[in-house]
């Protein structure tokens, strides 16, 4: 088995720089990978740190900045804990929301109570405007009832035509 | 004004069957707008209850799958729906075996009247 991976080997050093040998990780090691950006990272910062004098105080926020990146992305479950609004504090925001909410609606009526009545069916507010507008020409309504009576007609006139059997017995020597 | 927001959200609840509450409150759990039946569940309403919402969907953000936009809690009894308006938080409360689906559309009934609220909580 080595020797038939050592020969695959050989092939494979001739067509990739990247020769794998016994020694190489089968697995790219993301630990060490992270560890190695991480590394760079920091020595970036320290490094550009090194101008500045107080350079003990930089590191220290650099580490802290760190620690705070890395606190954001970690899903807490045990920091879970909400703040508990206090009842009075909850009540005064209620009222405050309630006279609030009241303005918010009052000011775009129209808007909200358009959005509101999706309803196909609308009140008009002046009808005799719309009913007093002219009906549609003749020659539109002779269109209309020809076109409709043409695909009422065509309509009749699908028929099936059989040609063959519905039921098919399959397998079976009659 | 309100009154008719609040007879349009009664609506709602009478079309959807085994639908108990609508309640559109801040991210606090401070309600803005509630409609119910007295069937609804009285825990199920508070606001440290439904503030729990804005804390997971805080914490499931991170798990790289985008923003959450809908919660779907399902009980033996009651099945709570929560939905990410942020700076406002919509949730149902519903029977168990009301269609989730057909909660789940009624959000774009509700979007109008959720931006308009938005305004009102953006303004404080």
């Amino acid at each position: 088995m080595g020797c038939c991976y050592s020969l695959f080997c050989k092939d494979e050093n001739s067509s990739q720089s990247g020769e794998p040998n016994e020694r190489t990780h089968l697995l790219v090691d993301p630990v060490s990978n992270n560890t190695n950006i991480q590394r760079v990272n920091s020595e970036d910062i320290l490094s550009r740190n090194l101008n500045n004098l107080p350079k003990k105080t930089d590191e220290q926020s650099a580490l802290n900045r760190i620690l705070q990146e890395t606190a954001t992305n970690v899903i807490d479950v045990a920091a879970l804990d909400s703040h508990n609004l206090q009842q009075h504090e909850y009540v005064e925001r209620m009222k405050m929301y309630n006279t609030k909410v009241q303005q918010v609606f009052a000011t775009n009526k129209n808007k909200i109570s358009k959005k509101l009545n999706s309803c196909i069916l609308q009140d008009i507010p002046v009808p005799d405007k719309i009913l007093s507008t002219e009906p549609i020409s003749s020659d539109d309504i002779n269109l209309i009832t020809s076109s409709v009576a043409a695909a009422a007609s065509a309509i009749q006139d699908i028929k099936v035509d059989h040609k063959e059997d519905l039921v098919v017995p399959f397998g079976l020597n009659c | 004004m309100v009154e008719e927001v609040r007879k349009c959200l009664q609506d709602l609840l009478m079309k959807v069957n085994g639908l108990y509450c609508i309640l559109i409150t801040d991210r606090d759990g401070v309600p803005l707008l509630k409609v119910g039946s007295e069937k609804a569940p009285e825990h199920a309403m508070r606001p440290n209850f439904i503030s729990t919402f804005g804390l997971a969907i805080d914490q499931g953000s991170k798990l790289g799958l985008g923003k959450t936009s809908t919660l779907i809690c399902s009980y033996s009894q009651f099945q709570v729906i929560q939905m990410n308006k942020l700076p406002l938080i919509v949730t149902f409360i519903t029977s168990d075996s009301c269609n989730t689906g057909h909660v789940l559309a009624l959000e774009k009934q509700l979007n109008p009247i959720i931006s308009e609220l938005t305004l009102a909580v953006a303004e404080l």
